[in-house]
């Protein structure tokens, strides 16, 4: 097995290696902040190439630390007591800040999981950069455009290398602070600039609950460490085929050196708490329904404040990941370049809702509520922003309704459990949807800046490079056999079938008919927007003639992308001697093993490791085959040849509903908005105008100019008035004194 | 004999214009004048009361009176003389310097 033995060597020895992590992050920051000071003297050719040239850098570190982490020798050590984290490079570079008993580490970890990531960032992001070279060729904003593109890399991959909460936070800001920037990029265009602000919002709102949720997570393990006994250590234990052995007994005191070492809200120190809580113990064990003793949460249980924790976490992740409630701002952020709709809005920033939960994925498979709002609201973006994708005549929109539908998917996939074809369905929507993203910019860079897919058609002759990619990249999309998407999607939803949220059983029965009508959902709008912009005769309303292809440094990105999306199917097969899982599965279960020794000694989800059989994907390729022959027909054939004829008011009517995307940002206006406005114009003119104004600032000036003026008359300077006070209180005396005698 | 009630009638009605002159009118010397006419209608209850009483301590009273009175009129005086060059006016309307 030569292959083997080069995956399990590591070029440069990880030891080497580790102290040098932080490196992968500051190259795109030191080429951020040279291309965002210099950048206008260094001219457009250096600016390309400082800011490839960071990207680049860091991949190739990302490379070598992820080849690292797979040749078998390091581990973290088992800081929290509890078990080594196999297969991981982990920088920690002391305290960060602390206050109190309260401290945080700045560690960086790269895993399995967050190497997957690093590699998806910084690989898609240099194909990206390399794009934008070119994209970006006529803007005079190009140093600028680098600069945020950098940044934006850098706070990514802070986000997936924080060892963390808090810093995984610092980079979850970072890369919305990047977005807003990005999709503000044309600022003078105040539709754009309002589309950045839209977004920021959306993502503060989101961000407020992450925050919230890590306070509670601090006070959590606060509790657990003051409460929790021997017994509760007992998580020493390994499952080895359905065998649960026990290895030995940890020590609480190690758990608490651990936190006062490296703070709590390492992710070690919250699977070792994770591990701790699930066992059916007596002898006084902290259990998931036991009530907190002290401190503020006195009297909830871990359990009940852990599942709050995780509902806001989701709204966070909502936030980020332009799920249900906060998924407006996604499809106004199309205003922004191409490429980077590309990369924030199809490989990274949006998927770092599903990388969080996969992060914390030992905790959520506690919550069987929390397990099963994912799920619910999962499938529920995903159908919903499938429907409205049908209606949707901008070639972007499509794409950006497209991916709040996909991470719909991959949230059905975290809250079934199903968590490595969740990270892997990721991976592969990167490589596709960045695909079709850049594709889309292509055409538009070809056409003259025609977005509506309407007014294109026929570019199949003009534009070979984009068509086959774009043609690879929607087939693996829609599903069809042995492209990427098909494999990854279906892996979510063979989990969403068979395995079992205890106590929700029904989410299953419910969610994966509604997985069908997804599946069949996106292959209808992808096929149309493929047929509507490449087949059929080029739109009489097109604005150019004859499209023209894009340079190489366009063409080459999408070749590599649309590559990228067939190969990495081969992540989803059982390729591994003596493995019945799927590559991924093996390959994640240095991060995801944990979580499945927490589900079996917890018991909240039974998860069902069988792969999928033949059956199951032809079932799902006859979806995908219905829902894109269908567009195929209407599109092809059926509205064709009804041109000229009047539509059905009814059609019209569904149409208009839909294209409007079923009124949510009006929705959004009249309950939200509209009462907020209101109380803030009740507030301006009630407290600030006439309280704060008119009463305490401008009466207290009135007040005192008042009693001066009055007192002024007391001191005129005027001698004989001063005599007439003393003739009068003269006059008084003597009156006095008659009244007295008399 | 006059009855002394009658002195002091006089007094009190030649205090009583001496103090309107003195908060009325505007010219400096005139209400120097005025307290002047106050200062000799307490000589004059002192004169009366001294008579009635048939002592002196009333009369050397009314000399201190009289010697205050003089080295008023002489301070005062210069101050006005003094304020008139300064000013080129001793209207006491126009004089008022302690207010600052």
């Amino acid at each position: 097995m030569a292959l083997n033995d080069l995956f399990n060597s590591a070029p440069i020895a990880p030891a080497l290696l580790t102290p040098s992590l932080w490196m992968i992050i500051a190259l795109p920051l030191l080429g951020a902040l040279v291309c965002g000071l210099f950048g206008r003297r260094l001219g457009r050719e250096n600016v390309h190439l400082v800011a490839c040239a960071a990207v680049a850098g860091s991949f190739v570190l990302s490379l070598l630390a992820f080849w690292a982490t797979s040749s078998g020798a390091p581990s973290v050590p088992d800081t929290f007591g509890g078990f080594r984290t196999s297969h991981a490079l982990w920088a920690d570079m002391g305290t960060w800040f602390r206050a109190g008993e309260f401290r945080v580490n700045f560690g960086l970890l790269v895993d399995h999981l967050s190497g997957t990531l690093m590699l998806v960032i910084t690989g898609v992001g240099l194909l990206i950069h390399l794009y934008s070279t070119s994209y970006m060729e006529h803007d005079d904003g190009y140093w600028r455009y680098f600069a945020y593109l950098n940044l934006f890399v850098a706070m990514m991959l802070t986000l997936v290398m924080a060892d963390n909460l808090v810093l995984l936070f610092v980079g979850w800001e970072g890369v919305g602070m990047a977005s807003y920037l990005l999709i503000g990029f044309w600022y003078t265009d105040p539709a754009k600039a309002w589309a950045g602000r839209k977004a920021f919002v959306a993502n503060r709102m989101g961000d407020f609950g992450f925050l919230i949720a890590t306070f509670l997570l601090v006070l959590v393990v606060g509790a657990f460490s003051r409460q929790s006994t021997p017994e509760d250590f007992r998580f020493v234990r390994t499952f080895r085929n359905g065998q649960s052995t026990e290895t030995g007994r940890g020590d609480p005191s190690r758990f608490q050196a651990g936190l006062a070492l490296r703070g709590p809200v390492t992710f070690q120190g919250l699977e070792t708490l994770a591990r701790a809580l699930p066992e059916q113990q007596s002898n006084g064990a902290v259990t998931l329904t036991t009530p907190i003793a002290e401190g503020p949460l006195k009297g909830r249980t871990f359990g009940g404040v852990l599942t709050v924790a995780l509902l806001l976490f989701l709204l966070g992740a909502a936030g980020k990941s332009a799920q249900l409630p906060l998924y407006v701002w996604l499809p106004d952020a199309m205003a922004g370049p191409t490429p980077v709709s590309a990369l924030i809005h199809a490989a990274t920033m949006v998927t770092a809702g599903v990388y969080l939960f996969a992060r914390m994925s030992s905790l959520l498979v506690l919550s069987p509520v929390a397990m099963a709002t994912v799920a619910i609201i999962g499938a529920t973006t995903a159908l919903l922003a499938a429907i409205i994708a049908f209606a949707q005549d901008d070639i972007k929109k499509v794409l950006a309704y497209s991916t709040v539908s996909q991470l719909g998917i991959m949230f059905m996939g975290l809250g079934t459990g199903i968590f490595w074809a969740a990270v892997l369905h990721l991976v592969t929507h990167a490589f596709f949807k960045a695909c079709l993203f850049l594709g889309a910019g292509s055409v538009m860079h070809g056409n003259g800046d025609e977005t509506d897919i309407k007014k294109l058609g026929g570019l199949r002759h003009e534009m070979r490079w984009t068509w086959v990619t774009f043609a690879i990249a929607t087939l693996a999309i829609t599903g069809i056999f042995p492209l990427s998407g098909f494999f990854s999607k279906d892996a979510i939803l063979h989990g969403v079938h068979l395995n079992r949220i205890a106590g929700y059983e029904w989410v299953h029965s419910l969610l994966f008919p509604v997985g069908l009508v997804i599946t069949a959902c996106t292959a209808f709008y992808m096929s149309r927007l493929y047929l509507l912009t490449f087949e059929g005769k080029r739109s009489p309303e097109a604005k150019v003639a004859h499209a023209h292809e894009s340079a190489w440094t366009m063409t080459l990105p999408l070749v590599l992308l649309a590559v990228c999306s067939v190969v990495a199917s081969v992540y989803a097969f059982p390729v591994l001697k003596g493995r019945p899982e799927a590559l991924m599965d093996n390959f994640l279960s240095s991060v995801f093993g944990p979580t499945r020794d927490i589900v079996r000694s917890a018991g909240t989800v039974i998860l069902d490791d069988s792969l999928p059989k033949m059956t199951d994907y032809l079932l799902a390729w006859a979806v995908a085959l219905v829902g894109g022959g269908a567009a195929a027909y209407l599109y092809l054939s059926f509205f064709p040849s009804r041109q000229g004829q009047p539509a059905q008011p009814f059609a019209l009517q569904v149409r208009r509903v839909v294209q409007n995307k079923f009124y949510v940002d009006e929705l959004y206006e009249l309950v939200l908005l509209r009462p907020v406005k209101f109380l803030s114009f009740l507030l301006y003119r009630v407290v600030d105008s006439f309280l704060i104004d008119t009463v305490l600032v401008r009466g207290s000036a009135w007040v005192t100019v008042r009693f001066g003026s009055a007192l002024r008359y007391l001191q005129s300077g005027d001698a004989q008035a001063y005599a007439a006070v003393m003739a009068l209180a003269l006059l008084g005396g003597v009156v006095y004194a008659l009244f007295q005698v008399l | 004999m006059v009855p002394i009630s009658y002195y002091l009638f006089l007094a009190a009605a030649l205090f009583c214009l001496g103090m309107f002159g003195v908060l009325v009118r505007r010219n400096a010397l005139v209400v120097f004048m005025c307290v002047e006419l106050m200062l000799n209608a307490a000589n004059l209850t002192f004169l009366a009361f001294a008579r009635m009483r048939g002592d002196s301590a009333g009369h050397v009273s009314a000399f201190f009176v009289i010697a205050v009175a003089a080295a008023e009129a002489a301070i005062g005086l210069a101050i006005v003389i003094a304020v008139f060059r300064s000013r080129g006016s001793v209207n006491i309307d126009e004089i008022k310097t302690m207010k600052h």
